[in-house]
């Protein structure tokens, strides 16, 4: 294959023919090919449709109702959102939630990163470390959470026993804020860090090593190698990661629920175990639902700046 | 060339050139072996430290209940390996009943949501249509709703169309994800154009490029998404419970749940059976894992 | 990977074993219109407790030809979300156990079948006063009590004699349980004799168990809502001297730091591993407490103040309003709640019964049998009116304020009057009384 014109992941094509030249060679086949797409998006959407955007639209009308979820609920206009507003606890959980995102992206990025890098290079029994690296992932959430509570019990979790016999003093993970925030931030990074160390492994094995090669002649030591050649190259796949971590990360549940169940004092309450004590717990379904709707706005929100951030990224459209 | 114009016109899809011999070789060896230590080193401390809280999953699992709740001494293995817990297991629930639910509910939605998955990801990497901006952050905004927020209005349609009670009730709304979809579209993006538009003047129509031309070059593509299909819906518990309805249709993670009582829990146990839980997929995870990860680079250019 | 024909017979041969181990689940089984004579019946339970199940509900089947009670045992964790989905979706199963405390948001809500006009007219005597009293909402009887349990102490006496304490300064009858001044000397003592890593005492407070607080409430003869089920009581001296007295348990570090509601590490646990001297817990803990603990120990009443009071712990079993088969579901509530299913139910899952004829010095216990006339005598000290507040529809909303509020006064951020306050609004926002 020729080595000009090629395109990079995430990118989109370059090379793109003149303007009147494209129209005339593309719009007869323009309408068969919007009709192909669509019809190879339906069995996705039709699923997602059905499956995840009607029952939105569905929790949509009973965030604007009053309403225990037996029986019909009286309608309440926009009234639960205006008692989001007003509610410290919605913006606790909010705080908690965006300061959550902004601990467990870089971090679990960053180790990925680290990881990667190391496993890109020439090691002896590589696939054992990269194994061990990954592991993590296959453990469910629960179970992550489960292994939590048994490693960071203040009175006689392993941790703080280690912590003891180094001399340390033990830490007071359940009851205090700060370390029960701590314990949700480290037990979702060593979930994550294996994924995202996969998605930039695959990233790093794309850079040729010619690159490196023109970097290395050009007087670049290791570390500028790295800034100038790694870095950008990793762009697109570093985009890719930050949204997906973002995205993850503003709808956890189940490490949350089941590590600190949203305590101590709501310390550790997002937005996800906030409407789910509200549904279930309170009864309060209307206002459950009206913070699912803020959850799904925020992401619209997200999704759509950074669709827009991409695009500027790629070449012209 | 200098290194910034080498940057702007690279393919990071290009296959692993053999290294070349360059002047001042041997030197550079030298003090690669020496760094290799030191990355081995630290590589070696990061795993450790990655594996050491499945490490302590198995030393519980493998502890008695009496020293799991005595003995305050820093013990880093059981002072006594036994096997109590997974007795214990065993004889409470239908743990090879559920390991074949799982096992015929993940499969399935691998099926379902990798094909569709690839379908979609092609046609908002490679086609032109309207409308392809709004359809595309509509399925991204999707990915945040955990089923918590929608689950009882699922429940509604669920029973409403008849599927509770049934595997359906969980493989369809689990197949419905937007996830495959990105990176589809995320890998499909770096299929080359030429590649298809030859295909296309070759008198190819969409169908037919699609299976001859890109599903070929998908192949790690196609492994990350069975992959992770598998993964997530191995562990999904939530809306297995709610739609599954009967004791015998459940899956594996939902034995977890049973483990916390209502008031404490049986850690010994739970840790048992989440290593049950974990080891299958852990097991498909190792075996599979160079397949994806180094064909990964190989992003369609043959 | 080449694929021969051998690994492709290999591969689809270990891929289909996991099938043959599957449930038939990909086409419906059960038909929509259930059998006539079956009744579908949602609950949790530890193994003895399910074993306990079975038992009566073969019993049942075998004196009542033609009927069938299929038993769907899931985890407690998520029970009531699907129970609240199914009920929601219009598909409930005939029959659930519920506990007392979330008894009222069903019952309050109309999903429950009413059982006065089906049961047999002797049927309410047969319970004791407060095991009633836990399943009326309204007018309507909603359910029948099935169990309770309460809470007493239960001692460690080898950390006791450590700290000093005799074993005979433990009480031995209701008349003589330790009052609150007498916990709290008790406390500084084992607070001076036991190491710094040990405390006296853990509270069974966590998670729903904020209703084991209540017991101090009533133990200072406080009350929380009024007889109406709906108007806040709580704005009292006995409440802020409950507050106080269960606030001091952390600033004179008789328990240990992480014993707040919020915590996810259950009290008993701590007893368990010799973190402390004593927990308040239910008997349900017994047979678990005698295969692990290895020391000596033993159980005693819970203290007094102006009274005895406990909290009516346990569950009910209710049927649902829209069940086809109301009759034979009231039928099968009465027969589980007879004395000789619920004795045998009891005595193996070591929980309390709810029968008059069966809470007296008779009652059985199949581990640790001595200890069966402590639990039975505080289950005795439960008063009705106690019971009925927990039994308010609003219930489930009150316990996300008791707490909240509360644990804002165990962590030191507000004092008992301002937290008493805020209870008095917060619950009397939960009720809209």
């Amino acid at each position: 294959m020729a080595d000009t014109a090629v395109a990079r992941p995430g990118l989109s094509r370059p090379g793109r023919p003149e303007r009147g030249e494209r129209m005339r060679t593309r719009r007869p086949g323009a309408r068969r090919e919007a009709l192909a797409a669509y019809g190879f998006l339906a069995p996705n959407y039709l699923l997602l449709l059905v499956f995840v955007l009607v029952p939105l639209v569905g929790a949509f009308f009973v965030s604007l109702q009053r309403t225990d979820g037996f029986g019909d609920g009286t309608f309440a206009g926009l009234d639960n959102y205006a008692r989001l507003v007003g509610d410290p606890l919605f913006w606790r959980a909010l705080g908690n939630t965006v300061l959550f995102t902004l601990l467990v992206t870089p971090l679990s990025m960053l180790l990925g990163l680290v990881a990667a890098t190391l496993l890109n290079t020439a090691l002896p029994v590589r696939p054992l470390w990269r194994s061990l690296l990954i592991l993590p992932m296959a453990v469910s959430g629960v179970a992550t959470a489960l292994i939590g509570v048994l490693v960071f019990d203040q009175n006689s979790g392993i941790l703080n026993r280690i912590l003891t016999a180094v001399g340390l003093s033990p830490v007071t993970w359940q009851s205090d804020p700060v370390p029960a925030f701590a314990t949700i931030v480290l037990a979702t990074v060593w979930w994550r860090t294996g994924f995202n160390m996969l998605i930039y492994l695959a990233g790093l094995q794309g850079i040729g090593p010619d690159l490196y090669e023109a970097a290395t002649l050009d007087g670049a030591n290791r570390w500028q190698r790295f800034r100038n050649v790694t870095i950008p190259l990793l762009g697109p796949t570093s985009f890719f990661l930050v949204v997906l971590n973002v995205i993850f990360s503003f709808q956890v549940f189940d490490i949350v629920f089941v590590l600190t169940g949203g305590g101590p004092g709501g310390a550790t309450s997002v937005l996800v175990t906030y409407a789910y004590e509200t549904g279930f717990v309170t009864r309060d379904q209307g206002y459950a639902a009206a913070i699912g709707m803020v959850l799904f706005l925020f992401a619209l929100v997200f999704a759509a700046a950074q669709y827009r951030a991409s695009r500027t990224k790629d070449v012209v459209e | 060339m200098s290194i910034h114009e080498r940057l702007d016109a690279t393919a990071s899809g290009s296959p692993l050139a053999p290294p070349s011999v360059t002047p001042g070789r041997r030197a550079r060896d030298r003090s690669r072996r020496g760094s290799a230590i030191g990355r081995t080193i630290i590589v070696a401390v990061v795993g450790l430290a990655a594996v050491s809280p499945l490490y302590w999953m198995l030393a519980v699992a493998f502890s008695s209940r009496a020293e799991l709740l005595g003995g305050r001494e820093l013990r880093l293995w059981p002072r006594e390996v036994t096997f109590e817990n997974f007795e214990r297991v065993f004889a409470s629930f239908p743990v090879a009943t559920w390991f074949g639910n799982s096992v015929a509910i993940a499969v399935v939605v691998t099926l379902i949501s990798v094909s569709t998955s690839l379908l979609a990801g092609y046609a908002f990497a490679q086609l032109r249509f309207r409308g392809s901006t709004a359809l595309f952050f509509l399925a991204l905004a999707t990915l945040v709703l955990p089923v918590q927020v929608i689950m009882v209005s699922l429940f509604r349609i669920v029973t409403a169309t008849g599927l509770y009670g049934t595997y359906w009730a969980v493989i369809l709304p689990v197949s419905a994800s937007a996830f495959g979809l990105f990176l589809a579209r995320q890998f499909m993006l770096g299929i080359p154009r030429e590649l298809i538009e030859a295909a296309r003047l070759d008198g190819a129509g969409h169908v037919q490029t699609f299976l001859r031309v890109v599903l070929p070059l998908s192949k790690p593509l196609i492994a990350v998404l069975v992959f992770m299909s598998l993964l997530s819906s191995w562990n999904d518990f939530a809306w297995p419970l709610i739609a599954l309805r009967e004791n015998r249709l459940f899956t594996l993670p939902i034995g977890l749940l049973y483990l916390q009582g209502q008031f404490g829990s049986d850690y010994g146990a739970t840790m048992a059976y989440a290593l049950l839980n974990v080891v299958p997929i852990a097991i498909v995870f190792l075996v599979f894992q160079r397949y994806f990860v180094a064909g990964l680079a190989r992003s369609g250019i043959k | 990977m080449p694929v021969t024909r051998r690994s492709f017979l290999a591969g689809s041969g270990a891929l289909a074993l996991p099938f043959l181990l599957a449930s038939c689940g990909f086409v419906q089984t059960a038909p929509a219109e259930k059998r006539q004579g079956t009744l579908t019946f949602t609950t949790w339970g530890t193994d003895a407790e399910l074993a306990g199940f079975r038992a009566a509900i073969a019993a049942f089947e075998a004196a009542n030809e033609g009927s069938t009670v299929e038993l769907n045992a899931v985890p407690y964790e998520q029970m009531f979300t699907n129970i609240d989905a199914q009920l929601q979706a219009g598909n409930p199963p005939d029959i659930f156990r519920v506990p007392y405390y979330t008894f009222g948001a069903y019952a309050g809500r109309g999903q429950l079948l009413d059982l006065k006009p089906l049961l047999s007219a002797d049927r309410q005597a047969q319970f004791t006063p407060q095991a009633w009293a836990a399943v009326q909402n309204g007018d309507g009887t909603f359910g029948l009590p099935h169990h309770t349990d309460t809470s007493a102490i239960l001692v460690n006496l080898d950390l006791f004699r450590q700290a000093g304490i005799d074993a005979s300064e433990i009480p031995t009858s209701p008349e003589n349980a330790w009052t609150w001044d007498q916990l709290d000397a008790l406390g500084e003592r084992l607070r001076a004799g036991l190491p710094a890593d040990r405390w006296p005492w853990a509270y069974n407070w966590q998670g729903n168990g904020v209703t084991r607080w209540l017991s101090l409430l009533f133990q200072s003869d406080g009350a929380f809502l009024e007889s109406d089920q709906k108007t806040p009581a709580i704005d009292s001296d006995a409440a802020r001297e409950a507050v106080a007295f269960s606030s001091s348990f952390f600033t004179k570090n008789y328990v240990p730091a992480n014993n707040t509601i919020a915590s996810s590490s259950y009290a008993a646990e701590s007893w368990f591993s010799q973190s402390v001297a004593m927990v308040w817990s239910g008997a349900f803990q017994i047979p678990d407490a005698d295969t692990t603990a290895d020391f000596e120990w033993t159980a005693t009443y819970a203290p007094r103040n102006v009274r005895a009071g406990s909290d009516f712990g346990g569950n009910a079993l209710v049927a649902t309003a829209n069940t086809q088969q109301p009759e034979l579901a009231a039928a099968f509530l009465e027969f589980v709640t007879d004395a000789a299913p619920m004795r045998d139910f009891c005595r193996a899952a070591s929980l309390l019964p709810t029968r008059g004829d069966l809470l007296n010095d008779q009652l059985e216990f199949d581990v640790r049998p001595e200890l069966a006339p402590v639990f039975a005598g505080q289950a005795s000290l439960v008063q009705p009116q106690d019971v009925a507040q927990v039994a308010s529809p609003s219930m489930s909303a009150i316990l996300p304020v008791l707490k909240e509020q509360l644990d804002l006064a165990f962590t030191g951020a507000q004092d008992a009057a301002t937290t008493v306050t805020n209870l008095q609004s917060g619950i009397g926002a939960a009720t809209g009384g």
